[in-house]
């Protein structure tokens, strides 16, 4: 394609008798996100690279407050040798896929009943309103008196705080399953089994799947908070604890390594996504 | 849709009461308060109802409960209204100009990967033990929310509505005020509501881990002083403060943009 055919075509020349002024060019305001790829250029790692020079640069090592990057990966390494690093990755990202794991499969069970009885989620709406609008925070010291300081409190705080969006999704999804399906399960006579096998799961699975996508970022941000928090085992533990010594280099490089953990996290959601999802045309 | 009942509900209005919901919750609590009197569940923290209503009633006669009532709900408001003035403010500008997205996108995106809540023990170092530390956190943690919206929204301006703004020929100004920005609402209000409930819990930790006073705080003095009772009155207290706020946010979005009321972001 040369340049000539994609440059937009000019405005009608207008009427000599015509002295408006010609119409305003389209404008940098009209819905550019639809012709946008789905990923931001990746241009945009620019200022954040020119940022993270600048403070490498400028900042003093011994800043208590900003630190420069390289005693972030000082810190790490301080951490990797001393072999606590590694023991802290594995536990909070175990709290996490545990208490994902359980909050999907509660929250997609809850959903269907809830979905599919409009008794029952008129009877347990109120109920549920007020546990979601608890603030994880705030279960942490509760669940502390009741279950302990230990790895089953961690995962039953962030279980609470993920089931949330898999449940309404899965709920919203089990009303907007069409009719059709399920009379077409019962005139083929499918056993309950069957049905279940062959037409409610794979009807639900895309709204399920889009309560796991908000859920695990949830999941993830939950199990820092709790860890922070209790600082019992895991990475946010580790970040708490560097602060009260005020080792801000490894504090810095810690928070790097949460950040990185919820890069993986929200990659290997769509990763699943898109597999799960690979044989349907259009979802 | 016949089953969906909560579209039966008027936009901006309460409904009728629910009274199943509210019975099953009544004999919920009910079943908990028999559970622990008849000493079946034996755990040996877990207060009955009645003792954590005891000890709601005491700390409102005593008027323990409100300053640190007062200054959470004080923190949390402040900060996410700052928070969304700095979140609709810069999306507006990331979303209508081009250059300043490209150049800038990724490096939100990436900045803002990282969990929020890990960002408390930074702003402890920088700030100390004060409310500015609170604020700090709150703002950062909800602008991100807000900003990304905002983009979302503007960005996702129909196209029609664009070529509407030139025809009419409307300065720029007059089509962000009017097109733009109303387009880009519902957009807004979700990443608003999403940033309140958030100002909310990172108030809590705030108060938990540095700032010595609010909800947070005394939730943490009654929880190490051993007292259960206690400890469960601040956490309804927080539950119901969480509870009237996404009530309140919900009203007042509802009224304002009624075409929002049929719950979108809902999932928030």
């Amino acid at each position: 394609m040369t340049a000539a055919t994609r440059a937009p075509a000019p405005h009608p020349p207008a009427d000599a008798g015509d002295v408006r002024p010609p119409l305003p060019r389209r404008g940098r305001w009209d819905g550019q996100a639809r012709r946008a790829p789905a990923l931001p250029p990746l241009g945009g790692l620019l200022p954040l690279g020119a940022l993270l020079l600048a403070w490498e640069l400028r900042g003093s090592p011994g800043s208590p407050y900003f630190p420069p990057p390289t005693t972030w990966v000082d810190g790490l390494g301080a951490l990797w040798t001393s072999g606590r690093l590694w023991p802290a990755t594995h536990q909070t990202l175990s709290t996490f896929a545990v208490a994902l794991a359980v909050a999907t499969l509660l929250g997609a069970l809850l959903g269907l009943l809830l979905g599919a009885s409009a008794k029952a989620d008129r009877a347990f709406g109120p109920t549920l309103e007020f546990l979601r609008a608890m603030p994880p925070a705030a279960v942490v010291p509760v669940a502390a008196l009741l279950l302990g300081y230990g790895a089953t409190m961690k995962a039953a705080v962030v279980t609470l705080a993920a089931i949330w969006p898999v449940l309404l999704s899965t709920r919203s999804g089990v009303r907007a399953i069409d009719p059709v399906l399920l009379d077409m399960a019962r005139s083929l006579r499918l056993s309950a089994l069957q049905r279940a096998r062959h037409c409610v799961v794979p009807a639900l699975l895309p709204s399920i799947f889009l309560g796991v996508r908000v859920a695990a970022p949830v999941a993830l941000v939950i199990t820092m908070l709790v860890e922070i928090v209790t600082r019992i085992d895991g990475i946010g533990a580790l970040i708490a604890t560097a602060q009260r010594s005020y080792l801000s280099g490894q504090v810095y490089g810690l928070i790097l390594v949460a950040g990185l953990f919820s890069f993986l996290v929200n990659g290997l959601v769509s990763v699943a996504q898109a597999y799960a999802f690979r044989n349907r045309p259009n979802r | 849709m016949a089953r969906e009942h909560g579209a039966k509900r008027r936009p901006g209005g309460t409904g009728r009461v629910n009274i199943p919901g509210l019975s099953t919750m009544a004999a919920l609590v009910g079943l908990w308060e028999l559970a622990v009197r008849s000493a079946t569940v034996e755990l040996e923290f877990l207060p009955a109802p009645s003792g954590i209503a005891g000890a709601v009633a005491t700390l409102v006669a005593t008027g323990e409960l409100f300053p640190p009532l007062l200054h959470t709900l004080r923190a949390a408001l402040v900060g996410w209204v700052a928070a969304g003035a700095l979140g609709i403010g810069l999306g507006v500008v990331l979303g209508l100009s081009r250059p300043a997205w490209r150049y800038s996108m990724a490096s939100i995106e990436v900045v803002r990967a990282i969990p929020p809540v890990s960002l408390v023990p930074v702003a402890l170092l920088l700030f100390g033990f004060s409310l500015r530390m609170e604020l700090l956190v709150i703002v950062y943690a909800g602008a991100w929310t807000v900003l990304v919206s905002t983009v979302e929204g503007v960005r996702n301006l129909r196209p029609e509505l664009a070529d509407v703004g030139r025809m009419l020929r409307m300065s720029k100004a007059t089509a962000v005020r009017k097109l733009v920005l109303p387009s880009a609402m519902p957009s807004i209000v979700v990443g608003l509501r999403l940033a309140l409930s958030l100002s909310l819990v990172l108030a809590v930790v705030a108060e938990m881990v540095g700032n010595p006073r609010g909800l947070g705080n005394a939730l943490i003095r009654a929880q190490q002083a051993l007292q259960p009772e206690q400890t469960f009155a601040y956490v309804v207290t927080i539950g119901l403060l969480g509870v009237v706020l996404n009530a309140g946010l919900r009203r007042m979005s509802a009224r304002a943009l009624p075409a929002l009321a049929a719950g979108r972001g809902e999932l928030a």
